[in-house]
């Protein structure tokens, strides 16, 4: 059984200590990639739900930069200690609540005080009170600020900072002296008390705004906190908890000024000195970050433009035509690297100072919403059976190509020639993409929406994949296909180059591509598809089309009837019929005889129709949402959503709406069942698991196994053998990306202006290790240009330890 | 030079500029040029347009450096083949039918209306025979390859003559055809034997050294013969007449080999010529040209029986030549106008450079000093210079070229966009930026921000484009709109009155060609249907 294709952007990312490895929350465990090369390295499983939060233990020593433990959280209520280089498990502290958010500041204020015996280590959490028993839906708080000892792995006791309607997401500063969350409009920050222990007394002040906040941040070193509305304005209050937070020894000694004029901005009693509004972002920020200096500050939102902020003079520089708007943005270790995670589940590493983007770690592309009118009927997956991929309609007009075994995306096929804009009006949608079984020809169908019934267009587009490159080239576009009617199926020829499309205008075409005809192996210089027959029955819509597995018949779905035709000579030979409701989705089941339709509707029905008899051999009225077929066998599976009678058990679903169904086309008794969850939007496929049979040597040298894919609705896809007992997971992560990682790695100064020459790169590790004699380090602690370098503070420290006299100690 | 790196920057962008595409049109399913089509067309077409008449007979001389003879009226021009320009001319008496070159270049002979051949010194033009014994206008006139001595006549006499050019005497008379000869060739490997055609439909063959003076071989060719050529191996000749080139086999006993039928009118003259190329598959093979009346001149190969390249002119073409060094192809058109075409000499370049290294053999080319850093003329290098061994080339990304009106759209200034898209002369592009404006939800809003002025470039165009099948989708809905939105400001202007004016008419127009059109489909469609029962 394989997982894959989870969102990489639900939670925010965090980087290891050297800047290597880029820790992503990925559903259930977190994937580990390299930042050299944007591949998975590998990955920590134990959670049992989604991970929200991982923080990985910063080096407080340059030595200790080897080091590699994280903290996670996550919704199944666990908090767990990892050293991610092995990857193990240390640890596991269970608070029994699902966790949303969770800070651990002793871990960044730590850095000061070395030598000190450990202290204890409290995490702030952020959980979701699922205890109590609803009392009324509008009133219940479920979110709750908890303090967790991790040292003795426990709850602290009777500690619950706040209560919010909703769990919030706590942010913390990067110095761990403060930590707050905004909800609604309002901010609450708390202070980290000095001496921590369990029942320390956090303070509290609240600031206030007039718009609901997404977003704060914490400047590194100053008192002053940004936050970001959902307007777009960027609020900075200066000085905030001046009177609260200052040392509590009643030397207050700055009177209580209500007044206006010397607070500029502040509101009503809030604690601060004054507050500033930017205005830039024309939607929601979603992304606040101040650079570790403190001089500048990072803001991006729904436009999908990372804005760097000076701080002192408001001036700014952008990154404009990321495409999609940005979630999270992170800070590594190494000043030259950071990461922006987008909503199109991509994480891009940029190059600091400049922001180039470096490297993208794209994740499975999420279902997108398209408006309703051109909302095609299947769900616009298509499969490449024989090489594991999937090919999924992105936002940006693209095609997005997947492999399922590798779980990542190969490459994206840019269909409209378009920007896609995130917050614009959607005028152009991909409706269909459909790929040839051999995996060689791709089709493509587009609408463009016309504004007041003006300009509307339909396009056809089929596309050739290249013989090396392995990327999809336009061959063919056909504008107006069928009139202005839409494009409701395409279907290809199992065997021969040639395709149908059947509309809603009432006709259907069969094109077929010269290039095949040609016998040599060179192409024709204009190859192209044109059109060989049209065909239509009593001007009906055309819903729905579909190949024979060996070619000979064409079925084409007329609304409640099913034709078949000769796509050959373009003859009528059969017609089948009829059903309740318009049929959406045909398919022949396998070598058999039969023919599988589904039709959706207030009287939904999948039937199963015998060729030999022309008539309907069983039924189900089940609303089939997707249905695959084995191109070898008699099988075939169906995705059914559950009907909604069937809510009453909800309980014993868990929150499970779909039935995948595997049937024996001549037998009306499934052979399986698996109920699974979001099934609604997703789809269903036989992948020929050959290819990785090879890779894995897993599956017992069986020749031809099938393995069932199933993508729901969040394009989450798991693939499992449906004749196996037991459902066993593999590891996606293959390793051979291991390889090539260490020599990648440049960092810091090198990655700026190549590696020096003189400098023997051994050595100069061997120096890091402190038991080595240092010879000279303060040449290569202070090389470099003056804004690359690490804060002073940093460097002070570094530069001072190398100059006194080390008592060599063996290191094992 | 292997080892150069080329290094290119590595950027990922996320989004690219694409500029806006005119819909594509579907391309006519016509072979892209093969590579021996774009070699006939690399000869640089040269018009040469002072002469009064037509061109019936053009001569190529056999020696370097090839001048050619072209038959005009009563004169005979000489042409230099580098300049293509006239280098003399030799009077005559008569019309001028036909002329040919001695086998050594240095004398000529003509023919014209009055039955008299002259012959002609080819450098001082001094006429140095006459040969007078054909009754009617002589049609051709022909050295044989090999034979300094004698030369063959055809007239509209139907009478072949072989002369002995020294004497001014007819050797022989040969009888047989029973209508005007019109042409005729020597063979290129005998100089007794040659070929005549004539528009009795038939070509003979001749050889002096039979008794009987009658016809070795004859052959028909089914249309009044215009011109016949000895193939280079001289065991075939094609022959012209009608619209066709037929191609004869003489030692099988003139069997007809292939029978090339694609001129549209009569074919006028054939010759044959060498693919002067050096390399590549049809390197120096034979090549039969035709030119006919419909203006087209085509290239047949024998070998493949293909044609393999056509061309068309302007006029009613006459007579064509070749040159034997394959450099220069001449064709006289029938009102006066010689189209020369000329290939640019590759070749003269190589030899003479061949020829320097001979003589030059032990001069030492100068060394020159390499370029360093430290040199003054290093930061003056040009560039055309190239990079060195060891050099790292960093590639420059290519620039991509906006026109006016994407670099607008990109600024989201959507109204100087399809301004300036409406001032330019595309219709392509015009459309084009309207889609765009439309996927942005922004036409509308443009044709109400437009002024009068803008608004009457807006309403010329639809006037001459919202009826064109191609994109009457968008442009008849977008018609009606302005109409709607900008009644107010048409009403007040007298200008855009008139374009409206302009634009009903057009579409009146439109709705009479569709209803007739409508018409001839119902003639058409009970036919269509009464075909389909049977």
């Amino acid at each position: 059984m394989i997982r894959g294709g989870r969102s990489y952007v639900l939670s925010p990312p965090a980087f290891s200590n050297d800047a290597k490895r880029l820790l992503v929350c990925t559903a259930n465990s977190v994937t580990i990639f390299s930042t050299a090369t944007g591949l998975p390295v590998l990955s920590l499983d134990g959670h049992t739900a989604l991970v929200t939060a991982v923080i990985v233990v910063p080096a407080s020593t340059p030595a200790s930069k080897i080091l590699c433990y994280c903290w996670t959280a996550s919704l199944d209520g666990t908090i767990r200690y990892w050293d991610f280089s092995v990857p193990e498990l240390i640890k596991i502290i269970n608070v029994n609540l699902p966790i949303i958010s969770m800070v651990i500041p002793s871990l960044l204020s730590q850095t000061a005080e070395t030598n000190d015996k450990s202290p204890k280590t409290f995490a702030y959490l952020s959980v979701e009170n699922t205890k109590e028993p609803e009392k009324e839906s509008g009133k219940a708080l479920r979110g709750q600020i908890k303090k967790c000892n991790l040292t003795n792995s426990r709850m602290a006791g009777g500690m619950t900072l706040s209560e919010t309607k909703q769990p919030e997401i706590i942010t913390v500063s990067s110095s761990g002296k403060y930590f707050g969350i905004q909800f609604k409009r309002k901010l609450r920050i708390w202070k980290v008390p000095t001496a921590e222990s369990e029942r320390a007394v956090v303070k509290k002040i609240t600031l206030h705004h007039t718009k609901n906040m997404n977003v704060l941040a914490f400047h590194p070193t100053q008192r002053i906190v940004a936050a970001g509305d959902v307007t777009g304005r960027i609020l900075i209050w200066r000085g905030f908890g001046d009177r609260t937070f200052a040392d509590g020894d009643g030397l207050v000694s700055r009177k209580l000024t209500n007044n206006e004029e010397e607070r500029p901005g502040v509101r009503g009693d809030d604690d601060a000195d004054s507050c500033t509004t930017w205005h830039w972002h024309s939607a929601e920020v979603n992304v606040l970050f101040f650079s570790s200096d403190g001089a500048y500050l990072y803001s991006g939102g729904k436009e999908g433009v990372l804005v760097v902020w000076q701080l002192d003079t408001g001036r700014k520089k952008f990154l404009p035509r990321i495409g999609s708007p940005l979630l999270w943005f992170t800070d590594s270790p190494d000043p030259s690297l950071s990461s922006i995670s987008c909503a199109d589940n991509q994480i891009h590493l940029l190059k600091m100072p400049s922001m180039e983007i470096l490297k993208s770690i794209s994740g499975i592309k999420l279902p997108c919403s398209f408006p309703e009118m051109c909302n095609g009927l299947q769900s616009g997956i298509a499969f490449d059976c024989n090489a594991g991929l999937v090919a999924l309609r992105t936002e940006n007009y693209c095609i997005q190509l997947y492999s399922l075994f590798d779980d990542r995306g190969i490459s994206e096929v840019v269909v409209c020639e378009r920007n896609h804009q995130p917050g614009d009006e959607v005028t152009v949608v991909v409706t269909l993409a459909v790929l040839s079984l051999d995996g060689s020809m791709m089709s493509t169908a587009e609408v463009k929406l016309p504004e007041e019934g003006l300009g509307g267009l339909v396009c056809l587009k089929f596309w050739a994949l290249g013989s090396q490159n392995k990327e999809f080239s336009l061959s063919t576009i056909v504008y107006e296909p069928h009139r202005d009617a839409g494009i409701s199926a395409i279907a290809f020829h199992p065997t021969r180059p040639m395709a149908v499309s059947s509309s809603y205008g009432g006709d259907f075409k069969v094109w077929v591509c010269n290039n095949g005809i040609q016998e040599m192996d060179k192409p024709l210089p204009n190859s192209g598809w044109t059109c060989h027959a049209v065909g239509s029955y009593k001007k009906k819509p055309m819903t729905a089309a579909t190949f024979s597995s060996d070619g000979s018949v064409l079925a084409v779905a007329a609304e409640t009837v099913i034709t078949l035709w000769d796509a050959d000579k373009n003859i009528l030979v059969a017609v089948i019929g009829e059903t309740l409701m318009p049929v959406v989705n045909l398919a022949f089941a396998g070598k058999s005889e039969y023919l599988v339709s589904a039709s959706w509707g207030s009287k939904p029905q999948l039937s199963i129709w015998s060729m030999s008899k022309l008539s309907v051999s069983w039924s189900y009225m089940l609303h089939v949402e997707a249905i695959a077929s084995a191109a070898d066998m008699s099988f075939f599976a169906a995705l059914a959503l559950l009907p909604e009678s069937s809510k009453w058990n909800e309980t014993s679903l868990k929150g499970r709406d779909g039935v995948i169904l595997l049937f024996n086309a001549s037998d009306p008794v499934p052979i399986f069942t698996w109920s699974v969850q979001k099934a609604k939007g997703g789809a269903l496929a036989f992948i020929q698991a050959n290819q990785f049979a090879i890779d894995e040597n897993e599956l017992d040298g069986k020749p031809h196994q099938s393995l069932l894919a199933y993508i729901n609705g969040d394009h989450e896809y798991l693939l499992f053998d449906p004749q196996g007992k037991e459902a066993k997971e593999h590891s996606t992560i293959r390793q051979e990306g291991l390889g090539d990682l260490e020599e990648a790695g440049k960092f810091g100064y090198a990655s700026i202006y190549g590696e020096l020459p003189q400098f023997d790169p051994k050595r100069k590790q061997a120096s890091w290790v402190p038991s080595a004699s240092l010879e000279r380090p303060w040449e290569t602690v202070f090389s470099g240009s003056s804004h690359n370098l690490p804060p002073l503070t940093k460097l002070c420290s570094v530069f001072l330890e190398s100059l006194l006299e080390k008592r060599t100690v063996n290191v094992d | 030079m292997a080892d150069l790196l080329v290094e290119q920057p590595q950027e990922i962008t996320i989004s690219k500029t694409f500029p806006t595409k005119p819909k594509l049109k579907s391309k006519p399913k016509t072979p892209s040029k093969t590579p021996e089509s774009k070699y006939w067309s690399s000869f640089k077409s040269h018009q040469i347009s002072n002469l009064i008449s037509s061109i019936p007979s053009i001569d190529f001389s056999p020696i370097s450096p090839h001048h050619f003879a072209a038959a005009n009226s009563a004169s005979l021009t000489l042409f230099s083949p580098h300049t293509l320009s006239p280098a003399s001319t030799i009077s005559s008496s008569d019309v001028v039918t036909s002329c040919s070159f001695r086998c050594d270049g240095s004398l000529i002979a003509a023919s014209d209306l009055s039955g008299l051949i002259r012959v002609f010194d080819v450098k001082t033009r001094t006429p140095l025979r006459r040969l007078r014994s054909h009754a009617r206008p002589v049609r051709f006139v022909k050295y044989p390859l090999l034979d300094k001595l004698h030369l063959v006549s055809g007239g509209d006499d139907s009478v072949v003559k072989y002369w002995d050019v020294a004497g001014e005497s007819v050797v022989l008379d040969l009888y047989g055809h029973r209508d005007y000869v019109r042409c005729g060739d020597c063979s290129p490997t005998d100089g007794e034997m040659f070929v005549t055609g004539s528009y009795d439909h038939t070509v003979k063959l001749w050889d002096v050294r039979v008794d009987n003076k009658e016809s070795v071989i004859e052959v028909n060719h089914g249309n009044p013969v215009e011109d016949v050529i000895f193939l280079p191996s001289g065991g075939m000749v094609a022959t012209a007449g009608g619209n066709s080139v037929k191609i004869w086999d003489l030692i099988g006993g003139g069997k007809m080999v292939y029978s090339m039928e694609s001129h549209n009118k009569t074919v006028t003259s054939i010759c044959v010529g060498k693919v002067g190329k050096e390399s590549g598959e049809e390197a120096l093979q034979y090549r039969i040209f035709s030119v006919a009346l419909d203006g087209y001149m085509k290239v047949f190969d024998y070998a493949k029986m293909k044609v393999t390249h056509s061309m068309r002119f302007p006029a009613p073409l006459m007579s064509i030549g070749f040159s034997p060094d394959c450099m220069t192809r001449v064709i006289g058109s029938s009102n006066g106008i010689i189209f020369a075409g000329r290939r640019k000499a590759k070749e003269d370049v190589g030899e003479s450079k061949v020829g320097n290294f001979w003589a030059l053999g032990s001069v030492e080319e100068p060394q020159r000093r390499a370029l360093r850093p430290t040199y003054f003329r290093y930061f003056h290098r040009s560039q055309g210079e190239k990079p060195n061994e060891g050099d790292h080339l960093i590639m420059r990304q290519k620039k991509v070229k906006l026109a006016e009106h994407d670099k607008l759209l990109k600024k989201f200034r959507h109204k100087e966009a399809l301004v300036s898209v409406l001032g330019g002369k595309n219709t392509e592009n015009v459309v084009a930026v309207m889609e765009e404006l439309v996927a942005r939800r922004k036409l509308l809003k443009c044709v109400v921000n437009l002024d009068d002025e803008e608004l009457g470039l807006l309403l010329g165009f639809l006037h001459k484009h919202s009826t064109m099948p191609r994109h009457s989708g968008l442009l008849t809905g977008l018609t009606r709109k302005v109409l709607e939105m900008r009644a107010e400001d048409i009403r007040a202007s007298d200008a855009l009155k008139g374009h409206i004016r302009n634009l009903k008419r057009s579409v009146e127009e439109e709705i009479r060609i569709q209803h007739s059109l409508q018409e001839i489909q119902g003639v058409i469609s009970p036919l269509l249907r009464i075909a389909g029962r049977r």
